[in-house]
């Protein structure tokens, strides 16, 4: 807790520091921009570990999905990160010219108060979505405890005492806050991918791009959990709860995600590189064979072949060591991305060039930026506030949900079958 | 939300076999009437080959119209096969279960009859032998390997051979039990295509192991196939609204939509006209209908995303073209109806659990997907090539004449006759995932309700 604290610490000041210097070098936000992009990814996709499942009725989501939910709370931290990052971000209307926009002619500030305002949302219907899913364990949490904890469960668990009304609607709350939430998500990665690097680089016009950054995000979330119920597991002595169950089915999730990389990649590439029109070869440029090469191959190796051939043998999807091994080399491949993807967006970023239709080869860049000692700083820094956040909470919060376990223990027994004994799980409507 | 049935095994045969081992009513007046269309439609096609493409409506600019429209229609409705079976599968859904045998027919027919589509929109098909063995060596005359088009047909080519087989396997246990119910030629026939199969436990784990494989291998293909038939447009930068990167993902959740509408119109059917009412339940209605309303509402955020990027760059032509699409009498019509028939009235209508339950509203809303899908082809293609263009001096629009939408109905009477044809030889509920599923599941206590159970595999 005291490490990750000073490290937020450093991280904030080290914001601070970065806004002192100014908003006008647009090129020095281009590694903010992709640690934003990061946290979007790595604290906004989490819960979806929890949303998916339970919409899809999967019974081994249940001592997973508070875990996951809980990552909600860490967007308190991407929401600090985003407010400068809107205040850098170029106006709709540049040398008195409209740039080309999602926005088309609207107000020249709609971008960045809608964006901040998504981020907002975001963070608020993810803490609804927590609440919502935790009120039976505060309504516990009111019973079984005293003073402060007490007074605690009583404000937040509502009144809850568990009649047949509270479970239908606490249900019916728990599958709508969940798809809004997942929907709300999904917007953000929209705004978020065309506003702050689509739309930086003049000539760049990829209709799949939103999607194959919201799919790589929850690639990263996913990957997020699987480290995080590692560590829960091991170091909060929950193996009784957290089995090899989750792991196995969270792997195949990883998987799936991990082809989804490739297969949005190579679905823009593929057109790209067919249509050799000036336009085509520059995007090119820009996103695989320029200056990034070397971190577009970096983020290629450890988004997709990497975990995808290791992922593929059964043995390792049933060993969380090397599962939590496959996940941290993901999330490297996931910053890797998000470096190539928005550093040279803002680095090629000049009011001049917004308006050309492409940008000329000889006008790109040939070397690639490094990240400076802020940059540096500020990266640990707002994961450590997430992650400081959690900590916090889960004195609070209970990390495996009781009513959900009990549900699992309620609807899951092991049945004689045959010569054998199998597992059953009951799927009440 | 698995309202289950307790059925006997000789139940299961005797209900699931009443197609196979006596011939309904209704069966040879339906195909009487579906194989006159057959008939009448490729005496059309024949025509066509005889008086050449100026028969149908196509000319410049406009060169691809409803042929490769239709194409492309047929391919997207394949997709069903896989999506019920693999996937659903491969994540262990229970109510998977009646449906798979019906997809995955419905995926091989269809495919069957895409593949036919290019071939007559080359005006004189035996042409397409050159393509395959070219015919001047001396000059290298070669397919162009590196071009979508040639990948086409290998893709479909994979995919339904796959198909096939992926049906064949499922297919085995069933054809065993009609061996062990059949006399004479037919028990021959029969026995030949069982392959010796007793049932015996290897048998079923061979069996077993064989579908979750093919299933697993499927996948890849099933993604490929359409974003290949996308690439076809897509790779063209020449065309206005073509050239765009999220034409892949974008056609393949279009076609899981269309697809999956297809096998519910098929359950529809199956349950009325078999009376299959203990196997084809409310409950998988449902269970479609919310699938259907996550895959709508995917496909409908790819549209957003292709729309909206069409008018970011701000170009010109792709203004001009989106006009013409979306603005200009009479795609504008058909635009409307695209966007109704394909997302509004049937997603409105299976929000309501009350209505997606309900079999002929489902039967009629997934028509009514099709109808939206099968426009959203056409006006991706057609539009796109009728925009006017340099050297371009013909500005008549492109319309089907008859004889294209004689053939395009004639697609529609040929599977419907292909399947009903297999019907008539082959159960079209699987019996062994019927009797797998009655073991599979249970029922427990808890409280005072009774919950469905499943045995998890």
């Amino acid at each position: 807790m005291v490490i990750f604290g000073i490290l937020a610490l450093v991280g904030i000041v080290s914001i601070i520091l970065k806004i002192s210097q100014g908003f006008d070098t647009k090129s020095a936000w281009g590694y903010y921009a992709a640690i934003v992009s990061v946290l979007l990814g790595i604290f906004g996709a989490a819960p979806l570990v929890a949303i998916a499942p339970t919409i899809a009725k999967a019974d081994w989501h249940r001592p997973v999905s508070r875990i996951a939910t809980m990552f909600t709370l860490a967007g308190l931290s991407t929401v600090i990160m985003t407010i400068p990052l809107i205040f850098a971000l170029p106006p709709l209307v540049v040398n008195g010219l409209r740039r080309r926009s999602i926005w088309f002619d609207a107000n020249i500030y709609t971008p960045h108060v809608f964006f901040g305002l998504a981020v907002i949302g975001l963070f608020l219907i993810g803490l609804s979505l927590l609440w919502v899913t935790s009120i039976p364990d505060f309504a516990a949490m009111r019973d079984h405890s005293n003073g402060w904890k007490q007074r605690l469960g009583k404000t937040l668990s509502r009144g809850f005492v568990g009649t047949d009304g509270q479970w239908v609607s606490l249900r019916a709350r728990v599958g709508m806050m969940g798809t809004f939430y997942f929907m709300f998500l999904i917007f953000v990665h929209i705004l978020y991918s065309v506003n702050f690097s689509l739309e930086l680089v003049a000539g760049w016009k990829d209709a799949i791009y939103p999607m194959y950054h919201a799919v790589t995000g929850i690639q990263a979330g996913i990957a997020t959990t699987v480290i995080a119920l590692f560590l829960f597991r091991k170091y909060w002595k929950l193996e009784e709860f957290i089995r090899i169950d989750q792991f196995w089915a969270l792997s195949k999730l990883m998987f799936a995600t991990t082809i989804f990389w490739f297969y949005f990649f190579i679905c823009a590439f593929i057109i790209f590189w067919y249509g050799r029109t000036e336009i085509n070869i520059m995007t090119i440029k820009i996103l695989v064979n320029g200056p990034y090469m070397p971190v577009f191959i970096g983020a290629f190796l450890l988004s997709f072949i990497v975990p995808w051939w290791i992922i593929i043998w059964n043995p390792v999807r049933k060993n969380p060591r090397m599962l939590t091994l496959i996940a941290s080399i993901i999330l490297v491949g996931h910053v890797l991305d998000r470096i190539r993807l928005y550093v040279i967006s803002w680095q090629v970023y000049s009011d001049e060039m917004i308006h050309n239709r492409y940008i000329p080869l000889d006008q790109i860049p040939t070397q690639m930026l490094s990240p400076g000692i802020l940059d540096i700083l500020i990266f640990f820094g707002s994961i450590s506030l997430g992650i400081f956040i959690i900590l916090l909470a889960s004195r609070m919060i209970p990390l495996v949900s009781i009513w959900e376990t009990h549900q699992s223990i309620l609807l899951t027994k092991h049945i004689k079958f045959h010569r054998t004994e199998v597992y059953a799980v009951g799927k009440p409507d | 939300m698995q309202q289950r049935r307790k059925l006997g095994q000789k139940q299961i045969n005797r209900e699931l076999l009443n197609g196979n081992l006596q011939t309904p009513k209704w069966y040879i007046p339906v195909m009487i009437v579906l194989g006159s269309g057959v008939l009448f439609g490729l005496g059309t096609i024949f025509y066509m080959f005889n008086r050449g493409l100026g028969v149908t409506g196509l000319a410049r600019p406009v060169y691809w119209g409803l042929f490769i429209t239709t194409f492309v229609f047929w391919v997207g409705i394949s997709h069903a096969g896989i999506m019920i079976s693999a996937i659903l599968r491969l994540t262990q859904a229970e109510w998977r279960r009646p449906v798979t045998r019906a997809a995955e027919l419905l995926t091989v027919f269809s495919l069957l009859t895409a593949l036919m589509f290019p071939l007559m929109h080359a005006g004189r098909p035996w042409r397409i032998a050159y393509w395959l063995i070219p015919y001047d060596w001396a000059r290298g005359i070669w397919p162009n390997v590196r071009s979508p088009l040639f990948w086409d047909p290998i893709a479909i080519g994979t995919y339904l051979i796959g198909s096939t087989l992926f049906l064949f396997v499922a297919l085995i246990p069933d054809i065993a039990i009609l061996r062990d119910r059949t006399k004479g030629v037919a028990n021959k026939i029969y026995s030949m295509l069982a392959l010796g199969w007793r049932g015996n436990p290897r048998q079923w784990q061979l069996q077993t192991v064989a579908g979750v494989l093919l299933s697993a291998l499927m996948l890849p293909i099933f993604v490929s196939v359409h974003s290949i038939v996308s690439w076809d447009f897509a790779v063209a930068p020449a065309v206005e609204g073509w050239h765009s990167t999220i034409f892949a993902p974008y056609f393949v959740i279009g076609a899981v939509h269309s697809g999956v509408s297809a096998v519910v119109t098929m359950m529809c059917l199956m349950r009325w006209l078999w009376k299959w009412n203990n196997f084809i339940r409310p409950e998988h209605f449902d269970a479609l209908a919310r699938l259907l309303i996550i895959v709508a509402t995917a496909w409908l955020a790819f549209t957003f995303l292709e729309l909206t990027f069409s008018l970011y760059g701000r170009d010109a032509p792709e203004v001009a073209l989106r006009e013409l699409q979306i603005f200009t009498w009479p795609w504008n019509l058909l635009f409307i109806i695209f966007l109704l028939t394909g997302y509004v009235i049937p997603v409105g209508c299976w929000l309501f659990k009350k209505l997606r339950s309900n079999i002929a509203v489902m039967f009629w809303t997934s028509i009514l997907v099709n109808i939206g899908m099968w426009l959203e082809r056409f006006l991706i293609i057609v539009p796109g090539l009728s925009r006017k263009q340099i050297f371009v001096y013909t500005w008549e629009g492109y319309w089907p004449s008859p004889v294209e939408w004689i053939i395009l109905a004639w697609s529609f009477a040929w599977v419907s006759f292909l399947m009903l044809l297999f019907a008539r030889f082959f159960p079209l509920v699987p019996l062994f995932e019927a009797k797998e599923s009655q073991v599979f599941t249970t029922e427990m206590k808890v409280g005072r309700a009774t919950v469905p159970m499943v045995i998890r595999e």
